[in-house]
């Protein structure tokens, strides 16, 4: 084992309500200190306590800003993870890890929040896609991942029955959850089917849908945290980066369709923790498209490649709370709702502590993936106070 | 054979657009996409006229396919295709185009200085993409030193415009008020033949009625400061 060995943990987590984008009347600052209010108070930890702020995807609301509105004694620590919107998430919270690991803070909140009032429309888009793409009508990241989709698909041969399932458990978990956006909307397979095109091979269904809301969670240090009344999700292990030949490259990667989980970040992940894919209970996936989503579990050695991968991938493999691979429990980003993924950190938690809305009976190791197919992408493994025996 | 209650709808439904009476125009589109029915085709200015030029049956089954010419009062006219199926009790457009299909082009893609060159040589009907002469590294996107041996300023070497698909998509969704008139298109990603593996985005002429495959030969076009793929003919 190396790395965090459960050095650090989170201890509350929660989300505002979300709302469909632009409808409502909160700024993102609003939202935001609403859902770190509410972590908070998950964990009985008194906001003024928090020391320190993570977050990522460009956020608008700088941690100073954020700690100020709080009224918070001290800040000692606040970071912004640079690039790749969603793949910054799961680095967030590592950098909290490592800022209480290190002593550097206490009590960090890593949190997230879009609000079209202030952001403005299509807040993901900011600076994203430069004139070698908008030229060529390349306008948005769906765009992007529908290539590389496409590849994933006719070259290496993965079936599009395996995108499908994805979305199909995602949606069926959000029937259960009533604060998923999806919920009481169950998708009927010939809807699927049906659903207008947006960027072939991805329709409708497969592409997450931004919302206005906003998420949290408290990351602290593992004595804090035992003394705190949420059972803490530990980090056990934590990565973040960028391949060789992968970033900023206008479609040059050298591993095209890869969600960007090169080899070695894969190994090292495992590695750190002292556990292999086997192990985990609990995967919450980052969906900005079906497609990736699908490429991330293949680059992680959950999925096997190619056409082998609808063996693992067919919907009820995928349901809590007796699928193998349970994932995205609470609905994900393209059922719960869509915060650039913050939501997916709230649930990754929640199953550690044993109240998500498609528990995992006795979900000991819990797996977030942020990012995929963007230029920066990351990933954490949680774990109950078992795993650290 | 066209249904009689078919031509009727298309007919009514062609004046109803060039009238501007948008609540008939939006019930006869599928009501789960009328945002992007109602973005995808360009009218011309001042549309004042409609003419049906002729409804087909297909291209699938159950579908069929109507021509529309409308015309503006400045002499302006388009021609949109639209496709029709018989849903939710009603015949209604499933997609719509203008046709004949024209490649979406931004105004003002406002480059970086780094690409500079790229944009300039595209201009001048070249295509021109950075090459390390110190270590033969192919360098792409543009950087401003040699990624392999940190050479400063890669010189700007041409191209022969030609390479096989490695990636595809076709774009139905009207992302911005700029691509309207020209969806769906397709985007290739073209690895280049003469050019180290380096791939290239550009859109596919024609993309409407190709049936692109990953691995087909397509051939570049210089088009006002773009460039554009064809496939290569069958
Ligand atoms: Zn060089």
């Amino acid at each position: 084992m190396s790395g965090f060995q459960g050095a650090a943990a989170v201890v509350g987590a929660a989300n505002t309500p979300l709302h469909k984008r632009g409808t409502s009347a909160k700024t993102s600052l609003e939202l935001t200190l609403e859902a770190i209010l509410a972590a908070a108070e998950d964990a009985g930890v008194d906001p003024h306590d928090i020391d320190g702020f993570s977050s990522y995807a460009a956020d608008d609301n700088e941690g100073l800003a954020v700690g100020a509105a709080l009224g918070v004694r001290e800040i000692r620590w606040s970071t912004l993870v640079w690039g790749g919107g969603g793949g910054g998430v799961s680095a967030a919270v590592n950098a909290a890890a490592a800022a209480v690991a290190s002593g550097q803070a206490e009590m960090v909140a890593v949190y997230r929040g879009l609000s079209e009032a202030d952001a403005g429309r299509q807040s993901y888009r900011k600076g994203h896609l430069g004139p070698l793409y908008g030229a060529h009508g390349m306008l948005v990241p769906a765009q992007v991942c529908a290539l590389r989709t496409q590849r994933m698909i006719e070259v290496d041969g993965v079936p599009a029955e395996a995108l499908e399932a994805l979305v199909a458990a995602a949606y069926h978990h959000a029937q259960t959850n009533p604060a998923a956006v999806a919920y009481g909307k169950p998708l009927d397979p010939a809807v699927y089917a049906d659903s207008r095109m947006i960027s072939e091979p991805l329709r409708l269904y497969d592409c997450s849908r931004e919302n206005d809301g906003a998420g949290a969670v408290l990351v602290t240090t593992a004595e804090r945290a035992r003394r705190l009344r949420r059972p803490p999700a530990y980090v056990l292990s934590a990565v973040q980066g960028s391949g060789p030949g992968w970033f900023e490259s206008a479609e040059n990667e050298d591993t095209y369709t890869s969600a960007g989980f090169h080899p070695a970040m894969v190994e090292r992940l495992w590695r750190g923790a002292g556990i292999g894919p086997g192990d985990v209970d609990v995967v919450q996936v980052y969906e900005n498209f079906s497609g990736p989503a699908v490429a991330s579990l293949i680059d992680l050695g959950l999925v096997p490649p190619g056409p082998d991968a609808t063996k693992v991938l067919h919907r009820d493999n995928l349901l809590a709370p007796h699928g193998a691979l349970p994932l995205n429990t609470a609905g994900g980003n393209l059922a719960e709702g869509f915060v650039h993924g913050i939501g997916l950190v709230v649930e990754a938690v929640r199953q550690i502590q044993g109240r998500s809305p498609n528990q995992v009976p006795g979900a000991a190791i819990s797996l977030l993936l942020g990012g995929p197919m963007a230029p920066l992408v990351s990933a954490t493994l949680f774990g109950s106070a078992a795993t650290l025996s | 054979m066209i249904p009689d209650d078919l031509l009727a709808v298309v007919e009514h439904h062609g004046q109803a657009v060039a009238r501007g009476e948008d609540r008939a125009v939006l019930a006869d589109f599928r009501q789960d996409r009328i945002g992007q029915l109602v973005a995808s085709a360009r009218p011309p200015r001042e549309m004042n006229a409609a003419q049906v030029l002729g409804v087909e049956p297909g291209p699938v089954e159950g579908q069929y396919t109507a021509h529309i010419r409308y015309t503006g009062a400045g002499g302006d006219e388009a021609i949109f295709r639209s496709r029709w199926i018989f849903v939710d009790d009603a015949w209604r457009v499933t997609n719509v185009r203008n046709v004949p299909d024209t490649p979406p082009r931004w105004p003002d893609p406002e480059p970086d200085q780094l690409e500079a060159a790229h944009w300039q040589g595209l201009e001048r009907g070249e295509l021109r993409l950075q090459h390390c002469p110190a270590c033969g590294t192919w360098i792409w996107a543009p950087r401003p030193i040699c990624p392999t041996c940190h050479r400063a300023r890669p010189l700007w070497e041409e191209v022969e415009p030609h390479g096989t698909v490695f990636a595809w998509t076709r774009t139905w969704q009207p992302f911005d008020p700029v691509v309207t008139g020209h969806l769906p298109y397709v985007v290739v990603n073209v690895e280049l033949a003469g050019a180290g593996g380096r791939r290239l985005m550009g859109v596919l002429l024609d993309g409407d009625r190709a049936d692109v495959r990953i691995g087909t030969t397509v051939h570049g076009e210089f088009d006002n400061g773009l460039l554009r793929w064809r496939l290569e003919a069958a």
